[in-house]
């Protein structure tokens, strides 16, 4: 419950620092009075582009949290992240080709949703296995799909005409929530809401799922459906990430392994606390992405990875050392 | 109790066991045995319904497993398998709390005060309350297995069937478990163990029940299934019983001089 209180604590100071920081940034006064005055240009800037944005990456790394946690309790593999399932290339891939194809950007975010929701789909039907899926066959065929996929995305960016397209491509691919607003919040958050308390009603299962498919039939888990109902959460979280932040890498794959020396590793406290996690630190990231070379941006994947990863590999060093 | 009726198993296309008929009443303690891959693990799961058989009818305490549901089998039977478990991050409590699962409703996620009861009673039956918040890939195998048979007991099922408990463990941790469980099948558990040492099982159970070729031999007390033939047809090689100080029979390959 502790680490729950201190999660979230995290997340409304790194909420409150998202909104202070820009290419302009708020004083806290102005922050304040932004908040009850409409037409100031500091309100423009809040509801208008920090709000949604904060909102916006908020959603995207609490999803792809609380997928990773899902996926890597129901495969009892931790180095498996929510985009296992080829969401994340079935997105990219309808979203390179929509954008060469000339479709109107607003529409991207839904079609990549789409075809993520419907990629994932073709990989659990690929792994299923009698009433249930078969976690090897989820990988091997997720990994497969996603391998396929990319090849195309790689296709279509080689035979981009032009620059616009190129870049428009790489955006998503490297993970950026620019452009993004109320529209895709409206849009998004339904999905990931259900996927979320999807995630939640399943978490007692998952529990007994860690211990094996078999031990956990034995002590009353309709093991078939319980694995559908997880992969149905995870591919509604992944595919709503995706289409509103592009591909964010390692943020599925890390924060459930954090978030488990938080709140430990039962899934009642670890989903909810992956949510709260993954939420801060995207926020956290995109907030230096802004700043850091502003008036340009990094885009938040890249932001991510260079201070996700170093700091996974040290956790990983430590634990090491100390089991050692 | 246990009632087996004409059960025959198999894998695919590959028959096992055929016509296997027994009762095993409430609070026995019965040691499975026999060749490797005669179907020992097969039986076992074909009696908690996670292996699917052809033929046959199972009844557990008088209602047929084919009609169970999955939940309703959990408060029948307890299964403890022999695969292990990879989740560095579970405590020995998580573990042992799971056999919990069939009796709490889904609405609820904290523990009731039944449930608290129960996993506490386990813990200690086993010994393991001072291991409570340790991770559980920390611990030795005696002691895994300790928590297994703890995450069973919590289950609070009166039957409880077990593959191979004392695989792969020293002599003392052996005696150690098989001595907890037949404790608690004299506090009326009905125990269903596969088991590979003869004379372990000899000294622990109430009846051995010995699988041969594609067929059961017999389920009989210890001292009249290793004085007859049936270890010889089961495995092939002749045994020489042996009679101990206090009267009981253990048996042993014989050699030839």
């Amino acid at each position: 419950m502790r680490g729950l209180i201190v999660l979230t604590l995290a997340t409304c100071v790194s909420a409150i620092v998202g909104l202070l920081a820009g290419a302009t940034w708020f004083a806290p006064a102005t922050l304040l009075a932004a908040f009850s005055q409409h037409h100031s240009d500091a309100a423009t800037i809040l509801w208008q582009l920090r709000l949604p944005r904060i909102i916006v990456v908020a959603v995207a790394g609490g999803s792809l949290g609380v997928g990773g946690a899902l996926l890597q309790g129901l495969l009892r593999n931790p180095l498996v992240d929510p985009y296992l399932t080829g969401t994340s290339a079935g997105a990219a891939c309808a979203i390179a080709i929509g954008v060469v194809l000339g479709i109107a950007a607003p529409a991207l975010p839904a079609i990549g949703f789409l075809a993520g929701l419907g990629t994932a789909a073709v990989v659990a039907l690929l792994a299923r296995r009698g009433s249930g899926i078969d976690a090897n066959r989820l990988i091997v065929a997720g990994v497969s799909v996603s391998a396929l996929l990319s090849a195309v995305i790689t296709v279509v960016l080689l035979h981009a005409s032009d620059m616009d397209s190129t870049q428009a491509i790489l955006s998503w691919l490297a993970g950026s929530p620019a452009g993004r607003g109320w529209p895709e919040i409206r849009a998004a958050v339904p999905y990931a809401a259900v996927g979320f308390v999807l995630a939640v009603a399943m978490s007692r299962p998952l529990d007994a799922l860690r211990l094996g498919d078999q031990r956990a039939r034995s002590l009353g888990v309709n093991v078939g459906v319980a694995q559908w109902f997880i992969l149905a959460a995870t591919s509604l979280l992944a595919a709503a990430a995706v289409s509103l932040c592009g591909m964010l890498g390692f943020v599925g794959l890390i924060v459930p392994h954090i978030a488990r020396r938080a709140v430990g590793s039962g899934a009642f406290a670890l989903i909810p606390a992956s949510a709260l996690l993954g939420a801060s630190m995207s926020i956290l990231a995109d907030a230096i992405g802004r700043t850091i070379i502003a008036p340009s941006e990094v885009p938040l994947g890249v932001i991510l990875a260079f201070f996700g990863v170093p700091a996974f590999l040290y956790l990983i060093a430590r634990t090491h050392r100390s089991q050692a | 109790m246990i009632e087996i009726r004409h059960l025959d198993l198999a894998i695919g296309k590959r028959r096992l066991v055929g016509d296997i008929s027994v009762t095993i009443p409430r609070g026995e303690f019965v040691a499975l045995l026999g060749p490797n891959g005669v179907g020992k693990t097969t039986f076992l799961r074909s009696l908690c319904g996670l292996h699917s058989v052809p033929t046959g009818r199972v009844y557990l305490d008088g209602e047929d497993l084919s009609v169970m549901s999955i939940h309703a089998r959990a408060h029948k039977v307890a299964y403890l398998a022999t695969d292990d478990l990879f989740d560095d991050a579970l405590l020995v409590r998580d573990v042992i709390a799971s056999g919990r699962y069939a009796h709490r409703v889904w609405w609820r996620w904290d523990e009731s005060p039944d449930d608290r009861a129960a996993i506490e009673a386990a813990m200690d039956a086993v010994r393991m309350t001072p291991f409570a918040g340790r991770r559980f890939t920390t611990l030795s195998s005696g002691e895994r297995q300790r928590v297994w048979i703890a995450m069973a007991l919590a289950q609070e099922a009166p039957i409880l069937l077990l593959d191979e408990p004392t695989g792969h463990l020293d002599v003392r941790v052996a005696d150690a478990i098989l001595t907890l469980l037949r404790e608690r099948s004299r506090a009326g558990t009905t125990i269903l163990c596969a088991i590979h040492d003869l004379n372990e099982a000899a000294a622990f159970a109430d009846r051995m029940l010995l699988f041969g070729c594609e067929r059961m031999l017999t389920c009989a007390p210890p001292d009249e299934l290793l004085a007859g033939d049936h270890l010889q047809s089961a495995y092939g090689i002749a045994m020489q019983p042996i009679m101990l100080a206090n009267g009981q029979l253990r048996v042993f390959p014989a050699r030839k001089a």
